[in-house]
């Protein structure tokens, strides 16, 4: 008996492992260790006035603090029947796209070039390679931009509220907005040409199911209450009240944990997932930089979250900007939020954070007070599938050099781009 | 002059105090440059995980034994121990309501049956050790944090605002919120630093920050109740973030 021991996951968010036990080539046991403390915020939140959830429950993540506010609230106005106004939607809009920008950027210039090109973490690949980490910094700086300018703060967003914002953005907050994307724009060509030329990460094939938000518009991290799932050509579509078919917590012979399944089968969310749901988003430029990136759909090879990565950041910057041109042509409002008037029910609501699905699930009283909650994280709905590709990676690999296995494991699993402070949920021991 | 040593940690939290540091995008070359970070897990995958740290940044809130434990070690390697962000600093939103039954409130989110799970109350890091400074809000304000590092830098002792968010309110000039429109604002018992932020966009203060220090928490409680609000539901709100912060 071997094991392959990964402590601490470096460059993630939050505290995870990586387990495999090996009898001579057999695989024992692949585990993904989420070690995180419990927070235990779902519970805590019984009892709370409607107006205090989403600022309570964005402090589940702060890269992904945008999706769980404007989720938390989808879901709250879902409860009450709130319509909000297209304005509201577009600002909403416009932030999951900061929020995307800022965090692509993050972890692929910060967290994930560096294991390509062989550095422990982005400061010592500074040293001899400063582009790659000037251009995630621009990056990243333009998406906290548009979190801060109309979010009112780049982690855990204060300007969001139910029922729309406290204050619109003013005309020359956009105008500053539309300047600083027009120059990020500048900076996707250096994106594609970095990404197109990291070493190939060859290091498990799988045929894998993919799960994403299926948008009215089919661009959209925010409308939406469907969840396509596919795999191999086939589809289906689960209707946001059923989402707890997504998340058939069930246990494997494998591992102590609960894993989510569809049908039994392990499913990827985020950025792949995203593209290979709604791969008309896929023209025009991103067409051009897809062959660059030799990114075929549909992709067995879960490395390829990291391409798919450096295409949504490109798209992300087109459409924010389209968003700011419509906000600028039609004039923006100093609108006051749609009036909330609670009553008791249930409310659901599915987005698309930027590692993938988050589902926010509340019941309320006549008061307007939480009686249950229950938020299902993106690293949550993938836990399984990371687990199932350590596995084929170790299966089609004929290296059992602890460093150098180890060292893929890692790679495969920040592909995911894991926040484990948000997949809590699923702690283990 | 040698550079000093650092070590950045995360406890249980939401990581957002750290993230706020790689928020610093125009400066932190220049931070990384000044100072010789050792040991930061969320951004290196070789740390020294054992050598002497001159400042050692802590974020989170000690939420399991785990936590308690390597808080300690943290402390042993350190000559100075900072706490980032109101978790750190308070224990934050993990820590509200922390006198409930830990073990019911397990069973009420894993389901009844599951696995014996390492999960203790929430605590502040003075709880647990001596601190040396604390930067507070949730998440941290980057200009405070990086005043901060400067201040240290220069081995001058930092300065954190010691009067409340209202202060700085006013001087933006907002329209108050609570004695013109009649909302539950935090603002009069909320430690400054924020330029009043929320405020500023017609929202009322959430106390993210944490109490001021010399707040009249007494009086302003009998005030918030002269205009009708509930004194429950003002003591619940007050203690979202900092459960020591406001005695009911």
């Amino acid at each position: 008996m071997s094991t392959i021991r990964i402590e601490h996951l470096a460059r993630v968010e939050g505290h995870g492992g990586i387990t495999v036990e090996l009898d001579g080539d057999m695989i024992k046991d692949v585990r993904f260790d989420i070690f995180e403390g419990p927070r235990l915020l779902e519970s805590l939140i019984h009892g709370k006035r409607f107006d205090e959830v989403a600022t309570i429950l964005s402090r589940i993540c702060s890269i992904c603090s945008v999706a769980h506010t404007l989720t938390s609230l989808k879901a709250t106005e879902n409860a009450f029947g709130i319509q909000v106004s297209p304005q509201t939607e577009l600002l909403r809009e416009l932030m999951f796209r900061g929020e995307s920008i800022e965090s692509h950027a993050l972890h692929l210039f910060l967290l994930a070039a560096p294991d390509y090109l062989n550095y422990p973490s982005a400061i010592a690949m500074a040293a001899d390679r400063p582009a790659p980490v000037l251009l995630g910094l621009r990056l990243k700086k333009l998406g906290n931009r548009i979190q801060e300018t109309i979010g009112g703060r780049a982690v855990h967003p204060v300007n969001a509220v139910p029922g729309g914002f406290g204050k619109a953005p003013g005309f020359d907050d956009l105008i500053g907005l539309r300047s600083a994307l027009i120059e990020g724009m500048g900076d996707t060509d250096a994106v594609i040409d970095l990404v197109a030329t990291l070493p190939a990460a060859d290091y498990c094939h799988s045929d894998t199911f993919y799960a994403a938000l299926r948008s009215p518009n089919l661009d959209s991290y925010y409308a939406g209450d469907e969840v396509m799932v596919v795999s191999n050509g086939n589809r289906a579509i689960v209707p946001a009240a059923d989402y707890r078919s997504l998340t058939n917590e069930k246990t494997v012979p494998h591992s102590n944990a609960k894993h989510s399944t569809f049908r039994g089968n392990p499913f990827m969310v985020g950025s792949l997932a995203r593209l290979t749901v709604n791969p008309r988003r896929l023209t025009g430029r991103l067409a051009v930089a897809m062959k660059r990136l030799k990114f075929v759909l549909p992709a067995d090879n879960p490395m390829d979250n990291n391409k798919a990565q450096a295409l949504e950041l490109i798209n992300d910057i087109e459409r924010a900007l389209e968003i700011i041109e419509r906000l600028l042509r039609d004039g923006v409002k100093d609108e006051r939020a749609v009036p909330v008037h609670p009553r008791a029910g249930t409310g659901t609501a599915i987005t698309e954070a930027p590692r993938g699905l988050l589902i926010h699930s509340y019941q309320y009283d006549e008061e307007g007070r939480i009686v249950a909650a229950d938020v299902i994280t993106p690293t949550a709905l993938n836990a399984a599938s990371i687990e199932q590709h350590f596995r084929r990676a170790v299966e089609q690999s004929t290296e059992r050099d602890e460093a150098a296995l180890g060292k893929r494991l890692q790679m495969i699993a920040r592909a995911y781009d894991p926040c484990i402070s948000c997949s809590v949920h699923l702690v283990r021991k | 002059m040698s550079k000093p040593t650092v070590g950045i940690f995360g406890l249980t939290g939401c990581a957002g105090d750290q993230l706020v540091i790689l928020n610093c995008e125009d400066r932190l070359m220049d931070i990384v440059a000044l100072l010789d970070v050792r040991d930061f897990l969320m951004a290196s995958s070789e740390n020294d995980a054992g050598c002497q740290l001159d400042i050692a940044l802590v974020e989170g809130a000690v939420l399991t034994r785990h936590d308690a434990e390597r808080l300690k070690t943290i402390r042993k390697r350190s000559k100075a121990l900072v706490a980032l962000g109101t978790c750190a600093v308070w224990g934050g939103v993990a820590a509200m309501d922390r006198g409930r039954d830990r073990a019911r409130l397990l069973d009420e989110v894993y389901g009844e049956g599951h696995p014996d799970y390492d999960s203790t109350p929430a605590q502040a890091l003075h709880e647990v050790v001596k601190v040396d400074l604390n930067i507070t809000g949730c998440p941290i304000e980057k200009e405070e944090f990086v005043a901060a590092i400067a201040a240290l830098l220069n081995g001058d002792a930092p300065l954190a605002a010691e009067y409340p968010v209202c202060t700085e309110c006013r001087m933006r000039e907002n329209n108050c919120l609570l004695t013109e429109h009649g909302e539950l604002c935090c603002g009069p018992l909320t430690a400054a630093g924020c330029a009043a932020r929320c405020p500023e966009l017609r929202i009322a203060c959430v106390g993210c920050r944490g109490p001021v220090a010399d707040a009249n928490s007494a009086s302003l409680m009998a005030e918030f109740e002269q205009r009708g609000f509930d004194r429950q539901d003002i003591a619940a709100r007050l203690r979202t973030f900092a459960p020591q912060g406001v005695a009911s």
